[in-house]
């Protein structure tokens, strides 16, 4: 059976315009990388704003007991937050094809559009590829333009005491530009065969968004001085999902079947 | 020449049993009716035609091609208009049609100058840039079969294209299958609408899991020998006479008519002599049809009982 890329572009074309047109779930989809953006903006302001504040010291050696005496604690901070905060950042791009997905993949179930998409000669390889693209296109558009505003907010506000640019720094651009792609591919595969095993598509939002608990568990175990954040760190971080992506891309093959699709579907 | 050939065609999911050893034939460019009621395994008899689904037992070609192995070029030959039209709402009927367009990897303008006709046919020009949840019912499932038919498939299934629209979509609707038909597209139309069937279809099969009849329509109406005969008086007075004949028939009257039932069709001469020799005045004799109403609740009866 070939695979024929014009059918699967015309999935993805079907599938952005279709999201284009969903200014509702366009708004809440950028309601977590406006956080995402904001919190650790504001953070770095309070840091920066009053850095010779008793208090950042007292938070600092929490952190790092060893820290010189002559060393700015507010400078120690705002670096820790941002290399802490690529943690959480990293829930962007797996929750964004997460609502997207659920919404294309099962949501051709509750609309009843499956059975003729599934009837004409597009095949189920070329179905996945095409939604798989509608969700990590503009996944991928939301992270970097996410990134883009944290660069420029961040270092705005930061500059009067830093005098420097904060970001982007090698292990943000390591990351947006080579970690985040492999968690979205992730949460897209997740979404997508769960959102072939459920019946609508807020369940399949909600319990694909449960692969972004381990992401909040670890961004916590970093704020409790438990794990120690850096470019290695999420190196290894990436490494694991990328080993998660290909088991879901094979059981995405395997499980995008039509005829399960059409008997659980419909 | 049989455009559909299926040959003990069954489909078992993990519970239950959908259909089991369904055997007919459509030919080339009739219109067939799927009959049965609702959870009968129409649904899923057209699914395995088109595709959608491989059969437990048996097998079946549509157009030549085998369905348990035709996939794409299957698919490429059938048109499928399931019972809810299945249109993106937010897209609007343009977008819904190219989107079909390329997926059967059409030439784009000479498909959509085939939409446009269509568009037109249908009564549905100057709404294609419409969101397709602005439309009604019966626009929606005109669009849908618009979209069914813009890749000229040789096969074209219906599955209860009238469900749920109001009698006017519906008769709407029926026209454009009408006019689909006209055009000598072979069709297979399931339905639990006997009026639908009886006015699009040739023949039909009825089923309930399994087939219970194929036959022409005219056939299962006439299954019965019955001989309406229509007086010039009042027919009362001349049932005893017929029902004293030497081989007994019933006899009913029914709108001022005498409804003789036979066991041969020979019979019906001896029925109109003694009628003839006791006076009476014949206006009208002929075998009775008998709607496909009782047609098919008289075969449900029987596979109720059976």
């Amino acid at each position: 059976m070939a695979f024929h890329s014009r059918r699967a572009m015309a999935v993805f074309w079907k599938d952005s315009l279709d999201l284009r047109k969903n200014r509702a779930l366009l708004w809440t989809m950028l309601v977590l990388p406006a956080v995402l953006v904001l919190v650790p903006t504001g953070i770095i302001y309070g840091y920066a704003h009053d850095p010779h504040d008793p208090s950042l010291r007292t938070m600092a050696l929490f952190y790092d007991p060893t820290l010189p005496a002559g060393a700015s604690a507010a400078r120690y901070l705002i670096d820790k937050t941002l290399t802490d905060w690529f943690g959480l950042y990293l829930i962007m791009p797996v929750f964004v094809p997460i609502f997207i997905s659920s919404q294309s993949v099962a949501g051709e179930k509750e609309r009843r559009t499956i059975e003729p998409l599934l009837a004409s000669p597009v095949t189920a390889a070329e179905i996945l590829a095409g939604k798989s693209l509608a969700s990590l296109v503009p996944a991928t558009v939301v992270s970097l333009a996410a990134f883009a505003a944290l660069c420029a907010l961040v270092d705005w506000v930061a500059w009067r005491y830093v005098g420097d640019l904060l970001l982007p720094n090698r292990m943000w651009l390591f990351g947006v530009l080579v970690i985040a792609p492999l968690f979205a591919f992730f949460g897209n595969g997740v979404a997508v065969l769960v959102s072939a095993r459920v019946a609508d598509a807020k369940l399949a939002q909600q319990l694909s968004g449960l692969v972004t608990l381990p992401l909040v568990g670890l961004a916590g175990g970093q704020l409790a001085g438990l794990l120690r954040a850096g470019t290695l760190y999420y190196a290894v971080e990436g490494g694991i999902v990328l080993l998660l992506d290909i088991l879901l891309v094979v059981a995405s093959i395997r499980l995008f079947d039509r005829e399960r699709l059409i008997s659980r579907w419909v | 020449m049989s455009s559909i050939e299926v040959a003990g065609l069954s489909k078992r999911f993990a519970d239950r049993t959908a259909v089991e050893g369904l055997t007919f034939n459509v030919d080339r460019g009739e219109v067939f009716g799927l009959l049965g009621p609702n959870g009968a395994g129409k649904t899923t008899t057209v699914r395995m035609l088109t595709g959608l689904l491989s059969p437990t037992e048996g097998e079946a070609t549509v157009s030549g091609i085998s369905i348990r192995t035709g996939g794409e070029m299957l698919r490429r030959r059938v048109g499928l208009l399931t019972e809810n039209p299945g249109l993106y709402d937010r897209l609007t009927g343009r977008e819904n049609l190219l989107f079909f367009i390329k997926l059967n990897e059409l030439d784009a303008r000479l498909a959509w100058a085939r939409a446009s006709n269509l568009l037109r046919r249908f009564g549905l020009e100057g709404r294609e840039d419409d969101p397709c949840g602005s439309y009604s019912k019966g626009m929606r499932q005109k669009l849908a079969i618009i979209r069914t038919i813009i890749h000229q498939p040789e096969i074209i299934f219906l599955d209860e294209p009238t469900s749920g629209l109001d009698p006017e979509a519906a008769r709407t609707v029926r026209d454009a299958v009408a006019e689909l038909a006209k055009d000598g597209s072979t069709i297979v139309l399931c339905s639990h609408n006997l009026a639908e069937v009886e006015q699009l279809c040739g023949r039909v099969a009825v089923i309930r899991g399994r087939l219970i009849e194929v036959s022409t329509l005219q056939a299962m109406r006439k299954a019965e020998m019955v001989l309406e005969v229509r007086l010039a008086s009042d027919p009362s007075g001349f049932e005893p006479i017929v029902k004293a004949l030497p081989f007994a028939p019933a006899v009913e009257l029914v709108d001022s008519k005498l409804r003789v039932k036979l066991r041969h069709e020979e019979q019906a001469a001896d029925v109109i002599s003694a009628l003839v020799l006791a006076g009476a005045r014949i206006h009208s004799a002929a075998r009775a049809e008998r709607p496909l109403e009782h047609v098919y609740l008289e075969l449900m009866r029987r596979e109720d009982a059976s």
